[in-house]
């Protein structure tokens, strides 16, 4: 069709609809974000089109390939074209800044028109989820949730829909951590050290595990992999989706019947140990005493290495004594009184609330069906290790069932629901007294309780708030750097140290950051503006080389010259000292040929004899490897301070487990500016190769800035050429084909000022031996304060850190971690103040949470059908 | 003795109509592969700590030979009466799945492997069970290790896999194997175990069911995953629970060695007696044995050997008492297998004749190996399918992908390459296709 017949079309169409409700012309009037939409393709999209699309994209001039002259109604063949026209229109790309733009409330109808199009189209084709994915949170228009409305946008006070949530892998490891090991009570000397209510840390491989009775071990057979292999531990069982950005919106997970096979399987583990201590785990109960020598005695004969047969335990108890422990002990009878309290303390302890009579009923039962089968050892043990798989063991409710709708059809969370909620925006583990007490005497029902518990957690730092450190890791995705391979020679080219000591120091790195983020957050003070510019540094010995700066290739050759002469001097010592042993071995040959010797004499000279001859074979044979440990690629650093703790794992890997203490330092002069210049955060952006500088430029585009990138369109093959030796940002030169700029111009720019680091994070000013460049541009990022070049990352860090919008962004994805979905229009109120709290409050993380947790939008829920 | 074609044909015939064809072998397309050749099930038995060429090539023999007049070295010597049906390959390489310790889920899978890495993509064996006669229980791993490994861990996870990130686990203590498959017709402690288990799966799923009818529409379908994960895990139960009277002709006699091992091997060969029971039964065609259990660890105390575990494999195998001892009990292992196959008639001869097994390491040819060669030994010619009574010394440089694409192709699938793409190949591969020399 022409497009002159399309324009009479459409004209004839708007004669005939123009008096329906629900059409362009009266819908322009007012918009309340949510309300379902009236109108078909004819008479809604039609005309959207046809003002702002089809001049240029229609037969005669096809810009960038598009042609919406035959676009139809939504269905499954063209849903791919409609959600791109979504992506360009929500985020205003299109029409062209240069084009006449459409009313505010028209684009809105249009993009919502074509979300519940799709939602309706794709509902049994595996249904459209797209603008609810956090990676699409940006597609609200950022102005419109800080900024004045235009007439006709008329909001509703907001909710969050009613929903049952599964509990994310670490809140599971963590619960059922508690069953088994006793944490340490905080220490206020020592506030860095892992404590109870903290987060099962990751092990010293990144995996997250539980250990079974590991604090209790004082001896092991073996190294590190026998130790590793020999100890009980159960890896985490609840799948993540994802690595980058929020992985916890509660529409992401189930439970799959591998899960909650695995899950059994471990309750069964848990549920004996929690009975029996490491008696459960081990090969003969011998192994476990205070004395090791008693054991030998009896030990199997042979290797015993990575075998559980290879442990000592000590028998101090370690774990909390529970009615599980009390029914399965000596030969205790299986009352319905003791049965009972077990079932109850283990549904207590799974799902964080009391049972219902008959929740504990049924569960009492299941038990006694089983022992009556089975006996009372492994019936007990099989029918309470069902209380692992009760829904509120793996989900949280929040359904409001029992509650009257107000005139917007919302209705506020009560009582255990409510108190879960607070519970979890902070917490992984049960509800403390006072929480518990509050909800059990009715005291969790409006929002000043809620702000009273919240207010009252935030103050106190003995009790613990995991969930803070985790939004964090969320949004800075600090913590993947570790589990990126690096190619070798390309990790050796930027001067660290390879193999496992690399995947070791990222680690480390990342739990170090943790401490970081936590010190700026118990000062509470613009934590925003802190993270993105202190000059703070948490760190191991490791990162002398990692916040060092690369040599350059002159710098190399001086320092290898000094290597060889200190490796000369090492040898000349060792050779000199071998000389010394050989006189003295001589002279003692000499005087032991001598004469009548009396025997003690005689022995005494041979022991010194001995003696020198070992020292000389020792140092012979250490000799080719005692080399001058300087790093010749690398002008470390000597990061010196005060002494802190980072929380790490459980002794996972025997004498190479990973070890909690740090060195609060400073980073040199002029190299680093806040946690986007760490290692940790410039590795997990990388590759294996590489710097990702597109990676990073997403990241200052999506997180600080709000911007939102159209998704990669399916037929692009994106990746760089293989050009080895050369710079990123010469390979990156493909990206500025007209095709791919439109979306890489608003990627690239920021992430770009990075290069000034390599990509194991030292910073550099030469590669390929040619000066870095570092420079960038912030582009189109909404504040015309903020656009403009920049000259490297601190450049660009500095100027974004004193942006307002940045701060604002901030706190769009604080909401989206608390609320568990994407703001819409309705929530402008509740970021609005948000943001005031946080402002007002001299930039205070405590206040921004609290604003947030007592906001409508966490407090109230509605039924979406 | 009923033939096994008899006996499930007159189960088909009563619920074959209730069950389809998903219950039983299909046996039309069991006999078109019957005249076309090719296994209808496979073996894989994977000896850790690697598989020393010494230990199986007969002395001497350095090119391509026939084994009729050869004699088979003294830790394979049990194979003696089987060499006709045997066909020993030297000069695959694995060069790409990094062996070191062992290659864990690449030995299978022909990719490199770590450990505690996840698998990077399906296994031979996973695969092979795709195309295979369906069966209850497509794929049946059992892993044999020391005896405090097999009770403290009773499933690990190394050598087999169905996709990337999806391990396949092992299962090393035959009580529990025992419960499983049999179950429904088992007795005494056993039968308790069962229907306590099943009786407690089953109000499990009630409950989670019963929690879910409330719950808002957008959520239902998320949780309805949950309750039919419990379904999912009651269905197998539920399925072989169906054909219990077939299996009875078929489960093992339980006997003390379940449940009072004097030796590791005790339960090795229980658990070689239920992966039998399995083939034999129809239950699965794919049975994948882990002796070692994928890693470096193992111990076969029961048949004199003292030392155990990472030791095994910094020793020569070559003329050491261990592993002959060691290499003799898995040729036994193999000459039970193959007899009790043989007693089965199937078609126009016996179950033996549609059966190949795979036998070799998980690690090469030793541990601390770059995985240049890795020898194998095929048993079992499949009416025709496979050379053999034959030793090769393969040319060029051939992955064992090459060996798996060759097995998939007497299965029916026509492939260039397993698991390797053509940029890894211009490397790892100096031939394409499968092995032509092993074909008949």
């Amino acid at each position: 069709m022409s497009r002159q017949t399309l324009a009479l079309a459409v004209a004839a169409l708007t004669v005939f609809v123009v008096n329906l409700p629900g059409t362009n012309s009266d819908a322009a009037d007012s918009y309340t974000p949510g309300k379902p939409l009236h109108g078909d393709f004819a008479s809604f999209a039609l005309g959207f089109l046809d003002k702002h699309c089809l001049e240029c994209h229609d037969d005669i001039s096809s810009e960038g390939d598009l042609n919406l002259l035959d676009l139809g109604p939504v269905d499954e063949t063209n849903a791919a074209i409609w959600k791109a026209l979504w992506a360009q229109v929500s985020l205003q790309e299109m029409p062209p800044k240069e084009e006449t733009q459409p009313e505010v409330i028209a684009r809105l109808q249009f993009s919502d028109w074509i979300v519940s199009e799709l939602e309706r189209v794709m509902k049994d084709k595996g249904g459209f989820k797209a603008h609810l994915d956090p990676n699409k949170g940006n597609f609200i228009d950022h102005n419109l949730l800080f900024g004045p409305l235009p007439e006709g946008i008329k909001l509703e006070p907001t909710s969050s829909p009613t929903r049952i949530w599964r509990v994310t892998p670490q809140e599971h490891i963590t619960r059922l951590n508690e069953l088994i090991n006793i944490e340490p009570t905080f220490d206020p000397e020592k506030p860095g050290v892992r404590t109870r209510g903290d987060v099962v840390p990751t092990n010293h491989g990144g995996e997250l595990k539980l250990y079974f009775g590991t604090d209790r071990i004082i001896r092991w057979e073996g190294g590190t992999v026998a130790y590793a292999t020999a100890v009980k531990s159960v890896p985490v069982v609840l799948a993540s989706a994802r690595k980058h950005g929020f992985e916890n919106y509660p529409d992401f997970y189930s439970v799959n019947s591998a899960e909650a096979t695995q899950i059994l399987d471990k309750a069964e583990n848990i549920l004996r140990y929690m009975a029996y201590g490491p008696l459960a785990i081990v090969g003969m109960p011998e192994q476990i005493t205070d004395d090791p020598k008693a054991y030998d005695k009896v030990k199997p004969p042979g290797d015993l290495r990575g075998l559980p047969t290879a442990i000592v335990y000590s028998t101090k108890v370690a774990r909390e004594l529970t009615p599980v422990y009390e029914l399965m002990k000596d030969d205790s009878e299986l009352t319905d009184e003791r049965l009972g309290d077990a079932v109850n303390h283990l549904f207590e302890s799974l799902t964080f609330r009391p049972p219902t009579t008959k929740e504990s009923d049924d569960y009492v039962k299941m038990v006694k069906d089983s022992v009556a089968k089975v006996g009372k050892e492994d019936g007990v043990f099989m029918g309470l290790s069902a209380l692992f798989l009760d829904r509120d063991a793996l989900f949280r409710p929040e359904l409001t069932e029992a509650g009257k709708a107000d005139e917007y059809g919302r209705v506020m969370l009560q009582d255990w629901e409510l108190g879960l909620a607070v519970n979890h925006a902070l917490h992984y583990i049960k509800p403390d007294d006072s929480l518990s007490e509050a909800i059990a005497g009715g005291k969790m029902r409006t929002r000043e309780d809620v702000e009273r518990e919240v207010t009252r957690i935030l103050s106190d730092d003995r009790i613990r708030k995991p969930r803070l450190l985790r939004f964090f890791r969320d949004y800075f995705d600090h913590d993947l750097a570790g589990y990126i391979c690096k190619d070798s020679k390309a990790l050796a080219r930027t001067g660290a140290v390879g193999g496992n000591n690399y995947h070791r120091a990222m680690f480390d790195a990342a739990a170090s950051t943790d401490r970081l983020i936590e010190l700026i957050l118990a000062e509470d003070k613009d934590v925003l503006k802190e993270l993105l510019t202190t000059q703070q540094v948490v760190a191991t010995k490791d990162d002398n080389t990692y916040f060092g700066r690369r040599h350059t290739k002159e710098e190399v050759v001086v320092a290898s010259a000094a290597k060889k002469k200190e490796d000369q001097e090492l040898a000349a010592k060792d050779d000199a000292r071998i000389e010394e042993l050989e006189k003295e071995i001589v002279e003692l040959s000499a005087q032991l040929k001598g004469e009548t010797l009396e025997a003690k004499v005689k022995k005494t000279l041979e022991g010194q004899k001995k003696k020198r001859e070992d020292e000389k074979s020792r140092v012979e044979k250490n000799k080719p490897r005692n080399k001058s440990k300087m790093n010749v690629n690398v002008a470390e650093t000597n990061l010196e301070g005060t002494k802190l703790y980072a929380r790490v794992s459980r002794k996972s890997f025997g004498n190479g487990s990973m070890k909690p203490e740090r060195t609060l330092t400073t980073a040199p002069e002029g190299q680093r500016l806040g946690l986007l210049t760490h290692p940790s955060w410039l590795v997990s952006h990388s590759d294996a190769m590489d710097n990702h500088a597109i990676h990073r430029g997403i990241w200052i585009r999506t997180r600080l800035l709000g911007g939102g990138i159209p998704d990669v369109p399916i037929t692009v093959d994106a990746q760089l050429p293989d050009e080895p030796n050369t710079t990123l940002r010469s390979r990156m030169r493909v990206t500025r084909e007209k095709y791919c700029w439109t979306c890489h111009e608003k990627m690239d720019p920021l992430g770009l000022p990075f290069e000034m680091y390599n990509h194991a994070g030292l910073f550099r000013t030469t590669e390929y031996d040619e000066p870095v460049d570092a420079s960038g541009e912030i582009i189109d990022s909404g504040d015309p304060a903020l656009d403009g070049p920049v000259e490297n990352a601190l450049e660009m860090i500095e100027r974004l850190s004193e942006s307002e919008r940045v701060e604002q962004v901030f706190v769009r994805h604080a909401f989206r971690f608390w609320m568990g979905r994407n703001e819409n229009l309705n929530d402008a109120p509740v970021l609005q103040a948000a943001h005031r709290a946080y402002r007002d409050n001299g930039g205070s993380m405590k206040a921004l949470i609290t604003s947030l947790l007592t906001s409508d939008a966490f407090l109230y829920r509605k039924v979406i059908d | 003795m009923i033939t096994r074609r008899r006996s499930l044909q007159s189960i088909a015939t009563g619920l074959g109509a209730a069950f389809g064809s998903s219950m039983f072998p299909d046996l039309s397309r069991a006999a078109s592969l019957a005249s076309a050749g090719g296994p209808k099930r496979v073996i894989f038995f994977m000896q850790n700590q690697g598989f020393d060429p010494a230990t199986c090539i007969p002395a001497g023999m350095t090119s391509n030979s026939s084994l009729a007049k050869a004699i088979l070295p003294e830790p394979i010597a049990a194979l003696e009466p089987f060499k006709e049906k045997l066909h020993i390959i030297n000069g695959l390489h694995g060069i790409h799945t990094s062996p070191s310790h062992s290659a864990f889920f690449g030995a299978l899978g022909g990719y490199r492997g770590s450990d505690g890495v996840a698998p990077s993509a399906s296994t031979i064996d996973y695969e092979l069970s795709k195309v295979l006669p369906e069966t209850l229980l497509p794929h049946l791993c059992i892993g044999m290790d020391s005896i405090e490994n097999m009770k403290a861990k009773p499933t690990v996870a190394n050598l087999s896999a169905r996709g990337a990130g999806s391990p396949i686990f092992m299962h090393s203590n035959p009580n529990h194997l025992y419960e499983m498959l049999y179950g429904g017709i088992s007795s005494g402690a056993i039968r308790n175990q069962h229907e306590a288990r099943s009786g407690m799966l089953d109000r499990i799923e009630q409950m989670a069911s019963a929690e879910g009818k409330a719950l808002p529409a957008a959520d239902q379908q998320r949780y309805g995953e949950f309750v039919q994960g419990f379904n999912d895990m009651n269905g197998l139960r539920e399925r072989l629970g169906s054909v219990s009277d077939h299996l009875r002709n078929f489960a093992p006699v339980v006997d003390d060695g379940y449940t009072n091992p004097e030796f590791e091997t005790d339960w090795h060969d229980r658990l070689l007696d239920l992966g039998v029971s399995a083939l034999k039964s129809g239950i699965t065609s794919v049975l994948t044995i882990g002796s070692g259990r994928g890693e470096i660890f193992g111990a076969w105390k029961g048949v004199g050997v003292e030392e155990q575990g990472h030791n095994l494999g910094h020793m020569v195998q070559k003329d050491n008492p261990i592993w002959i001892k060691i290499r003799q009990y898995n040729s036994q292992l193999l000459v039970r297998l193959m007899e009790e196959l043989e007693s089965v008639p199937e078609g126009s001869g016996t179950m033996m004749d549609n059966t190949l097994i795979v036998y070799t390491s998980n690690n090469a040819d030793k541990q601390h190996t770059s995985g240049a060669n890795w020898p194998v030994m095929l048993l079992g010619n499949c009416n025709g399918a496979f050379k053999t009574g034959c030793f090769t010394q393969l040319d060029g440089k051939r992955p064992i992908n090459a060996l798996y694409a060759s097995i998939l192709k007497t299965a029916g699938v026509d492939c260039e390459r397993f698991n390797m793409s053509e940029q890894m190949a211009s490397k790892y591969d100096s031939g394409s296709g499968p092995l032509k020399e092993i074909l008949a």
